[in-house]
């Protein structure tokens, strides 16, 4: 068996390196080298197929049990050299509709031509293998992977597109050219760590990640505190604790855009609480700290203070109904004070929570941007400024596309520092429990 | 109304048998829940009360007060007349540019997610797991470094700056979280079930619609509720992705407001803030249970 499987192996593994190589071309990294590339790595697996179809000695089309997958396999590849042949001239000029869709189809134009070439391979190995393994009990390799389960790889299609078409090209593409001297448009000449280094030496980034820093702190420590006393409040068998509950979750509806509005309203310091305590007889009294740029990402801070902890108090009491209430019985008939029983028993016992709503903040406190755009546009001055504000600027308004990518993968490269330690204590949880 | 609700609380304890040595707590537990309800509700009742009042008396008086009078020329004028500097047809044309964002993006991103979340859950298959791990982890990548790359798609595709590429971007993003909480749910369904379906012969496709589906309205709703919030509220991807004649309504609140030029004429500005939000709000105050119940079972599971 491993002896049959190796081609099949082999057969397989060059197609996917050919698909890397054209998803490459098409990401634009020499492309050309590439797009010929790939069709020449597809045709030692095309020699293969000819060569197992020529050692079983025969091809027995109508006895083969693989018979419907080759027709289904042939029809896709009919498919995919319609789209191919949409993108030509001369059925564009045959179908005027098409043109309409001129630059979806041109997009398309090489991956429907690699598809047609490797359906088709897909639709030859099977009619050969499937006669070769013809009184074989046992599924092949190919077998396994072109034929079983077919309905639900279909299906995961989208899936895997968006996962590695998506995801992943999208962050290696801009980790790429996060090393080069890119502007308006992007380049692909590398030029080394020197965006890098225009990034560490500017003010204006040191001033986004000392707010992040801030921001990061405050609204981990606060919205964790704050979250697990309300939700500890709440699972005192309250009364009246469905109407609390959608007190404090109704502002998570709302965007960060109205949060970051409402509070600029609220904090104003000609309209807001500065005027009406000043009204009340204290005329020296100051609170705005909107325009200081000392404490301005402290405004902030209360702004998503008060969207966001109503989330983690729903969080914290999914946990807190989640324990078992025989501990409290326990604790109680043992006399331990409830502090205690909160602070020694009940967090231990809620470690996964806490690490699930740890890691779901630090993603969100990285990716700040639409809160300080309404509530500050960044200002006084730069004082509110954070990365994503600033990696935005860079990309769009500033035409400095190289800057704005060096600045996301900084991002990045701390969202893994934040979230692989986090993953894997909670995993290293899960395979103990 | 939520207010008086509460007051009633303050009455004293009316649980089952209270004990006198209880009082004094739960004065302590309900007045400090009662105090931090009213911080909560602060914001929406200044929003309210500024998108009612004349701007002279806003001007003079006080942003926590009662109107004298009742004006609802504020909300007239952000629905039709607000200027974003650009144009001066006011919020509308962002709420209708909204709605044809959100409709299809939900429905599109919901099935999608779901046909993967069954797939992952019921018809396993190799590297399964190494999808959606990536996919998992493409829920934490910050977007922006994801930005500029989905910019040439688009530009490629012909679809930069219009609706239809908006719509795919959001159906992108929503699909690592739905995923997750389609597959979670599925997974729970118990497997006799499905064992049951594939000996009666239905394969795939049978299964998901005429098993699943049914079973899971509860899940879909919830989905529903989650992107329905999420794509209403976005304004990055907004932003980035459309022209101005096509700007969802957030972006154009944020316009609206914070452009330099002209009057501030703040209950106008307080009115749009409320109209944006109100479709979010409706969404939650009538899910109610349904609401807190998507996002712990989203972000818990995991």
């Amino acid at each position: 068996m491993p002896k049959q499987a190796l081609p099949e192996r082999f057969f397989i593994g060059s197609i996917l390196l050919a698909f890397v190589m054209l998803v490459l071309a098409t990401v634009g990294i020499k492309s050309q080298i590439l797009e010929n590339a790939q069709f020449l790595i597809l045709l030692p697996s095309l020699l293969l197929v000819i060569w197992m179809g020529v050692k079983t000695g025969r091809l027995e089309i109508f006895t083969n049990r693989l018979r419907k997958y080759a027709t289904g396999w042939l029809i896709a590849a009919l498919t995919s050299a319609m789209v191919w042949s949409f993108a030509q001239k001369g059925t564009q000029l045959a179908l005027p509709i098409l043109k309409d869709l001129r630059k979806v189809w041109n997009t398309f134009e090489p991956f429907a031509l690699f598809a047609t070439a490797v359906f088709i391979l897909f639709c030859l190995v099977l009619l050969v293998i499937g006669t070769r393994d013809s009184d074989l009990e046992r599924p092949g390799y190919i077998e396994s992977s072109l034929v079983n389960n077919l309905s639900s790889k279909i299906a995961a299609v989208p899936m895997a597109f968006t996962a590695f078409g998506i995801f992943i090209m999208a962050t290696l593409w801009t980790v790429y050219h996060s090393f080069t001297n890119s502007r308006l448009l992007p380049k692909s000449e590398l030029i080394g760590f020197g965006q890098y280094e225009r990034l560490w030496s500017s003010d204006r980034w040191y001033v986004s990640i000392e707010n992040l820093a801030i921001f990061g702190v405050g609204s981990l420590v606060f919205s964790l505190t704050i979250g697990f006393m309300l939700a500890a409040l709440l699972d005192q068998k309250t009364r009246f604790e469905n109407t609390f509950r959608t007190i404090f979750l109704y502002p998570f509806a709302l965007s960060f855009i109205i949060t970051g509005l409402i509070w600029q309203w609220i904090l104003n310091p000609d309209h807001g609480v500065q005027k009406v305590v000043r009204s009340l007889g204290f005329d020296n009294f100051v609170f705005n700290p909107l325009y200081n740029a000392d404490i301005v990402i402290y405004g902030v801070l209360i702004a998503a203070l008060w969207q966001g902890t109503g989330f983690i108090m729903c969080l914290m009491l999914a946990g807190l109904r989640g324990i078992d209430q025989e501990i409290w019985m326990a604790a109680r008939v043992d006399g331990i004070p409830m502090w205690k029983t909160y602070l020694r028993i009940v967090i231990p016992m809620m470690r996964p929570v806490f690490i699930t709503t740890l890691v779901i903040i630090s993603a969100g406190i990285i990716k700040v941007y639409d809160l300080i755009v309404a509530q500050t546009s960044g200002g006084p001055g730069l004082a509110s400024e954070v990365p994503a504000k600033y990696v935005f600027d860079y990309m769009f308004g500033h035409q400095n596309l190289a800057q704005g990518f060096a600045g996301s993968t900084m991002m990045l490269v701390s969202v893994l520092i934040v979230l692989i330690p986090l993953a894997y204590l909670g995993f290293g949880r899960r395979k103990h429990g | 109304m939520a207010d008086s609700a509460d007051v009633h609380s303050l009455d004293g304890p009316r649980g089952p048998k209270p004990r006198k040595k209880l009082s004094r707590r739960n004065i302590i537990l309900y007045g400090t829940l009662f105090v931090v309800a009213v911080y909560y509700l602060i914001p929406l009742y200044v929003m309210l009360v500024t998108s009612v009042k004349g701007m002279p008396e806003i001007r003079m008086g006080n942003i926590f007060s009662l109107p004298l009078e009742i004006t609802f020329e504020p909300w007239v004028k952000a629905w039709s007349q607000a200027c974003t500097g650009l144009n001066c047809d006011g919020l509308s044309r962002g709420f209708w540019n909204s709605v044809k964002i959100t409709v299809p993006s939900v429905v599109i991103s919901i099935a999608i997610a779901s046909i993967n979340g069954y797939a992952l859950a019921n018809w396993r298959f190799k590297g399964a797991n190494l999808f959606f791990t990536v996919l998992i982890f493409g829920a934490f990548i910050p977007y922006q470094i994801m930005l500029y790359p989905l910019v040439i798609i688009l530009r490629d595709l012909g679809l930069y700056t219009k609706l239809p590429g908006l719509i795919m971007i959001h159906s992108i993003f929503g699909m690592p979280i739905l995923t997750l909480l389609f597959r979670n749910y599925f997974t729970s369904i118990p497997e006799e079930l499905f064992k049951a379906a594939r000996v009666d012969g239905a394969g795939f496709w049978g299964i998901y619609f005429r098993v699943m589906m049914p079973m899971s309205l509860p899940i879909f709703v919830v989905a529903i509720i989650l992107q329905v919030t999420g794509i209403w509220n976005d304004f990055l991807f907004g932003v980035i992705y459309t022209k101005p004649a096509n700007y969802p309504m957030t972006v154009q609140l944020n316009n609206i407001v914070n452009s330099v030029q002209g009057v501030k004429e703040y209950n106008v500005n307080m009115a749009a803030t409320l109209l944006t939000g109100l479709v979010p709000l409706a969404v939650y105050f009538i899910s109610g249970k349904l609401f807190v119940r998507g996002i712990a079972a989203g972000a818990v599971k995991g």
